[in-house]
């Protein structure tokens, strides 16, 4: 095929098929999901850069990594990794001769629903000191001081152990904190300005950020996970799915906190949040069964029709030009003439993101 | 006319632009393999020693992947009689599906299955294709992330630099 021939398609000419274990696997859930991300630095003059964002390369038992691939007119393409936390993203350059950049990058992976069974524990699964030390300090937009500490400790007063103060701050961030549809892409995640502000409105980065913020004020051990929505929900949540195969705005974050015997708990306060103001027929109320049920489900547990990019904070983009840290990596970068592009703007750098999954 | 041959000309030259690169090999001693091919038979990476050695990691799903195969079978048919062989690792597929391709591309060298991926996982393969170029000594020197005309002059001196 040629080259060119393939970068006009919108998505990559990939072959439909199961993987050899597909069998075995999907006896526990795992599905195959495939992401096609095509980038256009529009008007380029002079070098250009992009950042794509892959997923995640660590295995877990929710999700696997299966390889990458990339076509386009790139110059230089390779993996590049963020030092502090291992992110990983495709680093793409393309010389000032080549005025019209763009790339493709193909990605599959595996994805399993995850749910942690409070009523078992193992007391041999904990944090080392050095990881608790990590995944309890502050990041650039989430101190774990002042106000935030404040607010920890009131909230999680009486609660004795991890996975109590964790519910709390859940039940805090469900009942106080609202999902603002005006807020752009997923918010930024200022969690002190969150709180000095008194507006407690935003999206998922602002209030999965408090939400970990917070745990990590009071010494619980609290991460943001980001990543896109990939495929509708099986669980009748419109409003927690992708509805359709272009997901180039579907972007979501999530979090994790960590109970020594249970490992790293998945939940989402920011999802109930969306549910609330989303789901049909919009603005219900907190006690709304499908609101109910959706609170119950999201401390503690993950639909997997969502890919994991990465959990990191304070990025800084390498190679960039003069991009300032961002406060994580959930959409496509890219600078042309020394110029970071608007990255919540996808017409000014002009990507698009498709999802598949792929079945027998 | 002229500007049509120029335009194609230009487009050659992205085209070859677009090709990755091969790189000196930085990533410490050669990870293990050890896989059958689409009949069964196995293949070790240790009993190869004293040859010249292409492992290219790929998919079906991969069209760089898809799009390099004919230039490494060329590079292979242009060494016959020398101590030069290829390993085409396949990262997880159906056994049908790389029938099925290997129908539509016949190719002279053994396509092996990686049929959990882990193999790849351990040679770092995350960018497909991945080649790495093993030297008589059993040595990784050179690693490709991207599609390569395996065929072309550079790449023949490299080959040809780890055959001497």
């Amino acid at each position: 095929m040629n080259r060119r021939t393939f970068l006009k398609s919108t998505t990559a000419v990939a072959v439909a098929q199961s993987l050899p274990w597909q069998g075995a696997f999907a006896a526990d859930g795992w599905r195959t999901f495939e992401t096609v991300t095509r980038v256009e630095v529009k008007d380029s003059f002079g070098v250009a850069r992009a950042w794509v964002p892959l997923p995640l390369e660590m295995d877990t038992s929710w999700q696997k990594a299966m390889g990458n691939s990339w076509s386009g007119n790139a110059s230089k393409a390779d993996v590049r990794h963020d030092g502090k936390y291992g992110i990983a993203m495709l680093y793409a350059e393309w010389s000032d001769k080549e005025m019209n950049p763009v790339i493709e990058v193909t990605s599959r992976f595996m994805t399993r629903d995850r749910a942690t069974d409070f009523s078992r524990a193992d007391s041999a699964v904990d944090l080392s000191a050095a990881d608790r030390q990590f995944f309890t300090a502050p990041t650039e937009l989430i101190p774990t001081d002042g106000i935030v500490r404040k607010m920890g400790l009131d909230i999680t007063k009486g609660a004795k152990t991890d996975v109590e103060k964790a519910h709390a701050i859940y039940d805090w961030i469900v009942e106080h904190t609202f999902r603002d549809p005006k807020t752009r892409g997923c918010g930024v995640g200022d969690v002190k300005s969150l709180l000095e502000s008194g507006n407690l409105g935003g999206k998922c980065a602002d209030l999965n950020a408090l939400y970990v913020g917070l745990a990590r004020s009071v010494g619980v051990p609290a991460r943001d996970v980001y990543g896109i929505r990939v495929a509708p929900s099986k669980y009748g949540y419109k409003s927690l799915g992708a509805g359709t195969a272009n997901i180039t705005k579907a972007q979501h974050c999530r979090a994790e906190f960590f109970a020594k015997g249970h490992g790293w708990v998945a939940i989402d306060p920011a999802d109930v949040r969306k549910v609330v103001l989303e789901e049909p027929p919009g603005n219900l109320p907190i006690k709304d069964e499908k609101v109910v049920a959706a609170r119950k489900r999201l401390f503690g547990s993950w639909e997997m029709n969502w890919l994991a990019y990465n959990m990191g904070h304070d990025v800084a983009l390498p190679n960039a030009t003069k991009a300032p840290k961002l406060p994580f990596l959930m959409y496509i970068n890219a600078e042309a003439d020394g110029e970071l592009r608007d990255q919540l703007e996808p017409d000014s750098v002009r990507y698009t993101i498709t999802a598949r999954e792929i079945t027998a | 006319m002229l500007r049509l041959a120029f335009g194609l000309l230009l487009a050659a030259a992205a085209f070859i632009a677009s090709a990755a690169e091969l790189k000196p090999w930085e990533g410490g001693a050669t990870p293990a393999l050890a896989l059958e091919d689409l009949k069964g038979k196995p293949h070790d990476l240790g009993e190869y020693r004293g040859k010249v050695v292409l492992v290219n990691f790929w998919a079906t799903w991969c069209e760089p992947c898809r799009a390099e195969m004919p230039s490494i079978d060329r590079l292979r048919n242009s060494l016959k009689g020398k101590p030069f062989e290829v390993l085409a690792v396949n990262m997880a597929e159906p056994l049908s599906r790389i029938e099925k391709f290997s129908e539509t591309m016949p190719l002279g060298f053994p396509l092996l299955r990686d049929r959990d991926g882990s193999v790849s996982k351990t040679w770092k393969a995350k960018l497909l294709p991945a080649s790495y170029l093993i030297g008589r000594d059993g040595r990784i020197h050179y690693v490709a992330y991207g599609e390569l005309d395996w065929s072309s002059a550079p790449v023949r001196a490299r080959v040809n630099e780890l055959l001497q």
